[in-house]
């Protein structure tokens, strides 16, 4: 029996329901439609932190849904993959936060409840999406996330944005569109949908649907989280979206693919019968690529969003190589770099959107100087391009150590020289930005006359800077947290 | 060869269906072209589920007097249900967008869009 109340479950319920109706409750009045949604963002964190606490307690746990039994029904299952919910619901509540004042003047009046019901939507649609045992389920969660996401890029009003928006949406349509299908492989050879019940029933399958549905999986789930050859969606989408918007599609919404590839590998880890030694060179070639190209073309980006945007890309090469190392101290570091790199970028992303919301200029040879004007969010981006870059004892250097730890570990030392290649490289051009914003000449005295950003702005950028110090300083806190699922998860490899 | 071809044309005409999609995502200019080949990718991977659940003889699973196995498994075709609702979405945002950048630009055809850019 499941305890009451079922958390499992109300953590879905709670903001599905939230976001249908904010665009009623914001109808007459827009500013209800913003606090509405920070209640419904506030009320499923503290949902999330309990469920935390308890897997931190008792490990793995799952809620029936409807009484219908797996592998009938539709199975919830929380793990401790599944604790990125957390990170979910924290950014959520930022960005919701501060949204506030950067809608009142983007947006209509009546169109605002809008953007905060999508905003509300993509965020159950990653949480979902990280809860779900059955696969078809997962697929419909990836298409409310997905969906929410093309329509929120287009939100901003940029002249580009809609076409920035239709690029996003024909990839994105093309990987969900991939990943049903190696969905619909599974099935046909195990008659299963839920993912435990796939696992146990893979054995004895025949190879070459099980190559097919497995690389269409890999394939899919790497157009999702950008991988260097398939990210042209994302610089565009990520810079042109409204920067609430790019903190959330940037820190939560490429990490679907990485969540989407942990499931994978639970499947085929756990059936043992895939052979996955094929992929997770692939994957560690693309990794150790998505990580050089992504800085390579960061270095020349004048425009504060499009460098952050290309930024994510060689993170998330980072993540993508920890996971084909198959060793435990990559699978540990990625595993913990999805949490650490979502609380990272969304204070870069916040920060730049404070810079621009106050100055109105997005280049960095247009904000040079600007350090002396807004003082506070400045210092907050500046902890996080240390972050970023790795430098100890911030949340960017534990997991980045851990995965060439992990390279070295598996006996690919050469992925580890990469790494740190990649890193050397973000730090020239995090080391730009920083240098741009207090000591270049500025363009535009102007600029000294900014005042510093409104507190719904700033708030969420300091606590976000100083998790970044906090998630650095006690960076074992959330690798032995994770430590147990990783273990579990190479367990058939023989422990790691 | 042929006759394994043969006996599973169902899944031979959704790769086909599929490739034909894909092709005109990648070749076509204009954008709500290049969005039907999106919308054939989607009916090649529906057929493709759905003939996953039929069974040769088979029936409806409608249970009642006189009625005898064997059946054709009901599930793929719900899942395709929501999938047609998903595909519907996408479709409805995606014509929108098209509206808008159609408002903007002044065209919709991808090479003079780039020129815009």
């Amino acid at each position: 029996m499941t305890p009451w109340p079922p958390l499992l479950a109300l953590l879905i319920v709670v903001p599905l329901t939230g976001a249908v109706i904010t665009p009623v409750v914001g109808r007459t009045r827009a500013v209800r439609s913003a606090n509405w949604s920070l209640g419904v963002m506030l009320a499923t964190s503290v949902i999330a932190l309990v469920l935390v606490v308890q897997v931190a307690r008792v490990g793995p746990f799952s809620y029936v849904v409807g009484g219908w039994v797996a592998p009938y029904g539709i199975e919830l299952r929380f793990d401790e993959f599944g604790a990125v919910i957390a990170v979910i619901c924290l950014l959520g509540t930022l960005a919701i936060v501060f949204s506030r004042r950067y809608a009142a003047r983007a947006m209509a009046e009546q169109r605002i409840p809008y953007y905060y019901a999508l905003l509300l939507l993509n965020l159950t649609g990653m949480i979902g999406f990280a809860v779900t045992g059955d696969l078809f389920n997962l697929f419909v969660f990836m298409e409310i996330l997905s969906l929410s996401g093309y329509a929120l890029v287009a939100v901003s009003g940029e002249k580009i944005a809609e076409m920035a928006a239709f690029k996003y949406l024909i990839m994105g349509a093309i990987s969900s569109l991939v990943i049903l299908l190696a969905i619909g492989i599974l099935y046909a050879l195990t008659g299963s949908l839920n993912m435990a019940d796939v696992t146990e029933r893979l054995g004895g399958a025949p190879a070459a649907p099980l190559a097919v549905a497995f690389g269409a999986l890999t394939l899919g789930f790497m157009v999702k989280a950008a991988a260097f050859p398939l990210h042209i969606w994302l610089p565009d989408a990520h810079a042109i979206a409204p920067s609430p918007v790019s903190a959330i599609l940037s820190g939560l919404v490429v990490k679907v693919g990485i969540i989407g590839m942990l499931r994978v590998y639970q499947i085929a880890y756990g059936s043992g019968a895939v052979d996955m030694t094929a992929l997770n060179t692939v994957l560690m070639w693309l990794g150790a690529l998505s990580i050089v190209m992504g800085a390579f073309f960061a270095v020349f980006q004048d425009d504060i969003k499009m460098m952050l945007a290309y930024s994510t890309i060689s993170n998330i090469g980072y993540i993508i190589m920890g996971l084909g190392l198959a060793s435990s101290y990559g699978m540990i570091g990625a595993s913990v770099h999805v949490f650490n790199h979502a609380i990272i970028k969304a204070t870069l992303f916040l920060g730049a959107g404070a810079l621009i919301f106050q100055t109105g200029k997005r280049t960095l040879t247009d904000l040079a100087g600007v350090g002396h004007a807004m003082p506070w969010t400045v210092a907050a981006i500046s902890v996080g391009a240390i972050s970023i870059v790795g430098i100890p004892p911030t949340a960017g250097f534990v997991c980045k150590w851990y995965i060439a730890l992990g390279a070295v570990q598996a006996g690919h030392p050469f992925f580890a020289f990469a790494l740190v290649f990649g890193a050397l490289f973000i730090f020239i051009y995090y080391i730009r930005m920083v240098n741009a914003f207090y000591f270049r000449q500025p363009r535009d005295p102007a600029i000294l006359e900014v005042t510093e950003a409104p507190a719904s702005m700033l708030v969420p950028v300091l606590i976000l800077a100083s998790l970044c110090l906090i998630m650095g300083v006690m960076g074992s806190v959330p690798l032995s947290f994770i430590e147990p699922a990783v273990q579990r998860l190479l367990l058939p490899l023989g422990g790691g | 060869m042929i006759a394994a071809l043969w006996h599973n044309l169902d899944y031979a005409a959704s790769v086909i269906l599929f490739c034909i999609g894909l092709y005109a995502v990648i070749t076509k200019e204009n954008l709500i072209k290049k969005f039907m080949g999106l919308n054939i990718m989607e009916t090649a991977v529906f057929a493709f589920i759905v003939a996953i659940g039929v069974v040769d003889g088979g029936e409806a699973p409608i249970m009642g007097p006189g009625v005898e196995p064997p059946f054709i498994n009901p599930l793929p075709q719900a899942l395709i249900l929501t999938g047609i609702v998903v595909a519907l979405s996408t479709t409805a945002l995606a014509l929108s967008l098209i509206i808008r950048i159609w408002r903007q630009c002044g065209t919709i055809e991808a090479d003079e869009l780039r020129e815009v850019e």
